[in-house]
């Protein structure tokens, strides 16, 4: 028999069920932290270290961890952890380059983007309009579009472009950014548009009441409403522009090659310079966490808005 | 005057374009209707078409016309010899989809181009089962991650924050470090050796564990975006449903199995939907945890196809084959939403 004390009562069983969801919990934030974690990890080791089969999940081995913490050796530390990588990466490949255009390249489709898009979300908010549903359709039937559909007669465009006629458009800025801001534009008119319907349009109706053309009253009355809106749909289109790799590859591969691209130049024929590369990666994404952690609520929102609308 | 009857029509539709309900009860005037259709439209509805103009422009450009395009190309034999003026290729009709589907084999092409059918076959096989099991991996981690979440705990906006990480990280850098946990001296053969699971490294980017890796790592950094509907959806149930079923009896796994479940359902679809389309479609992934000589268990279409029709010049052929990868898409989206919208006990679903 149980004993009385054991028994499982509602409490207990509620204590045993948080201990459970919490332990759950730990386990997927290790899942999600710690590629990140080992990024950082091996872009701080010394190159010659990564490849031997020591499996320290820590720059310094488990000795060497007990050195550090018991005897307070912390030049120790200091000898071990490494930043050759961070040294050496620039001379390994031109990453700063790749970094520019990628940075000249995400930024500038960022702002062509939202540009086009605040007008788009904005008449889907306030608006309706014949062939609204029809127009709202074909924004969501190009996500089902796969890449190479497009890149095929794109890059038989623009090599016509190029070849036919005086403009340069393969391996340019504007060649590449144009796509990229088409690309994007739907999903942030669908965004921008989330946002524009969670302010209301009393404040709007009062100014073209005091005499403010529509246009005015978007600019200076919306616009700065939805400030943390469209910062979100900016870095949602940032970041899809800097992961791009498609169509990167073809149309931009030579001279404005970005960081996505690119980066894959730590690997040769002979080797592959994981801590370079990670330390490269590293430099790319801190600066994005940072972001996100700024801006994470209208992002979250923005992205589950239509969603859970439907 | 003609003139004056229009302004009343356009001083009618400024008070009732916004509320559809009045507008039904509004009579005609008559003389509005015979307008053409842009003197019809409210001043509103002028000024939303004014701003979706740059957008729509846009799109046309990269977007429809380019289908049109490619299907097009589609049936022209357009090679490298045609690459800077395509419109002179012969027009070839539906020979390169016969060809790629397998319906007949061709003489006047290379002896090799017989291997490029199967592979391309083989190539969407791959796709579905990428898309069906990025799906099935990330639901189940979103739907637990979402359920944890969504009890009250401290410091549950920096462990939403944290979940969320593997979304943000921009995704070809998470991608590399997957590949380079996946290697032979990688930290997960190395973990899986020093536990003993294993006695000597194993092979995840080559060969036969190719295709699990490539779902697992896609689904580290797909899961969070599941999560997050999930976890919005369970924010909005009602909380009388859970006290209703409260005194109905209902356990825990009675809340979840009668309320959660149902209640997440048309949040499901949505993500369930998306999830398995943008994996079809999904190049960034295979492209580069695989690079560009892929393992054939794991050469999913869309990196067949770029390889194939841009590493031979067979611009028509890859144009084809991308077609058909597009009406699979199509063809899954819409039985997936026949059978939901059909199915009445969801009826939430619509």
């Amino acid at each position: 028999m149980i004993p009385e004390e054991w028994r499982l009562t509602q409490d207990r069983a509620d204590f045993l069920f948080d201990l459970l969801s919490r332990g759950v919990l730990g386990l997927f934030i290790v899942l999600a932290l710690f590629p990140i974690y080992w990024m950082v990890m091996i872009s701080l080791r010394n190159p010659e270290e990564i490849g031997t089969s020591d499996p320290s999940y820590f720059v310094l081995s488990l000795d060497e961890l007990r050195t550090v913490v018991f005897e307070g050796d912390l030049d120790l530390l200091a000898s071990e952890v490494d930043f050759a990588n961070y040294v050496d990466m620039w001379d390994q490949i031109p990453l700063l380059e790749f970094y520019v255009n990628s940075l000249i390249i995400a930024g500038v489709t960022t702002v062509l983007a939202l540009a086009v898009a605040i007008l788009g979300g904005y008449a889907f908010s306030r608006h309706s309009f014949p062939g609204k549903r029809y127009i709202g359709g074909a924004l969501l039937a190009t996500q089902m579009i796969p890449g190479v559909l497009i890149l095929l007669p794109m890059f038989l465009l623009f090599i016509w472009i190029q070849t036919e006629t005086p403009f340069k458009v393969v391996d340019t800025y504007h060649g590449i950014i144009f796509v990229y801001m088409t690309f994007t534009v739907p999903v942030a008119i669908w965004m921008l548009r989330g946002f524009f319907d969670s302010i209301p349009a009393s404040m709007e109706e009062a100014a073209r009441v005091d005499g403010c053309t529509r246009f005015q009253a978007l600019y200076r009355v919306a616009l700065p409403m939805a400030a943390p809106g469209i910062a979100a749909t900016g870095m949602f289109v940032f970041l899809t522009a800097f992961n791009e790799v498609l169509f990167a590859g073809i149309l931009a591969g030579g001279e404005v090659t970005p960081f996505s691209i690119g980066i894959s130049r730590f690997q040769t024929q002979q080797t592959t310079y994981w801590g370079q590369m990670m330390a490269a990666s590293s430099v790319a994404t801190i600066p994005i966490i940072i972001l996100f952690a700024l801006f994470q609520r209208p992002i979250v929102e923005g992205l589950t808005e239509g969603g859970v609308k439907q | 005057m003609a003139g004056s009857n229009f302004d009343i029509r356009q001083r009618i539709s400024a008070v009732t374009d916004r509320v559809p309900a009045v507008r039904k009860h509004v009579p005609s005037l008559g003389i509005g209707d015979r307008l053409p259709f842009y003197r019809r439209l409210s001043g509103g509805q002028r000024f939303a078409y004014r701003l979706l103009l740059p957008a729509l422009a846009a799109m046309t450009i990269v977007h429809f016309i380019p289908i049109l395009w490619g299907l097009t190309i589609s049936t022209m034999g357009v090679d490298l010899t045609y690459a800077s003026h395509w419109y002179d290729a012969p027009f070839v009709g539906l020979d390169h989809f016969r060809y790629v589907l397998g319906i007949e084999n061709f003489d006047d092409v290379l002896v090799s181009d017989t291997v490029v059918g199967e592979r391309y076959r083989n190539a969407l096989k791959n796709s579905v089962i990428f898309s069906v099991g990025t799906l099935v991996v990330t639901y189940v981690l979103g739907l637990t991650a979402a359920l944890v979440l969504n009890q009250k705990f401290k410091g549950r906006f920096v462990a939403r924050t944290l979940l969320l990480l593997p979304w943000v990280a921009p995704v070809v850098v998470s991608l590399y470090v997957w590949r380079m946990m996946f290697t032979q001296q990688g930290i997960i053969n190395q973990t899986l050796l020093t536990i003993g699971l294993i006695d000597e490294p194993m092979f995840f980017l080559i060969g036969d564990n190719s295709m699990w890796a490539l779902i697992f790592a896609h689904s580290w950094t797909q899961f969070p975006l599941v999560m997050i509907f999930l976890y919005a959806g369970l924010q909005s149930i009602p909380k009388q449903l859970y006290e209703a079923a409260a005194i109905d009896g209902a356990g825990r796994w009675g809340k979840f199995r009668y309320v959660t479940m149902p209640q997440l359902k048309p949040v499901s679809a949505v993500i369930v939907l998306l999830m398995l389309l943008w994996t079809m479609i999904n190049y960034t992934a295979p492209f580069v945890l695989l690079g560009g000589a892929p393992p054939k268990q794991a050469n999913v279409a869309i990196l067949y196809i770029e390889n194939y029709a841009f590493g031979n010049s067979q611009f028509g052929r890859g144009a084809a084959m991308s077609v058909v990868l597009f009406l699979i898409a199509m063809v899954m989206a819409m039985v997936y939403y026949r059978y939901l919208f059909d199915d009445e006990t969801t009826g939430a679903g619509a």
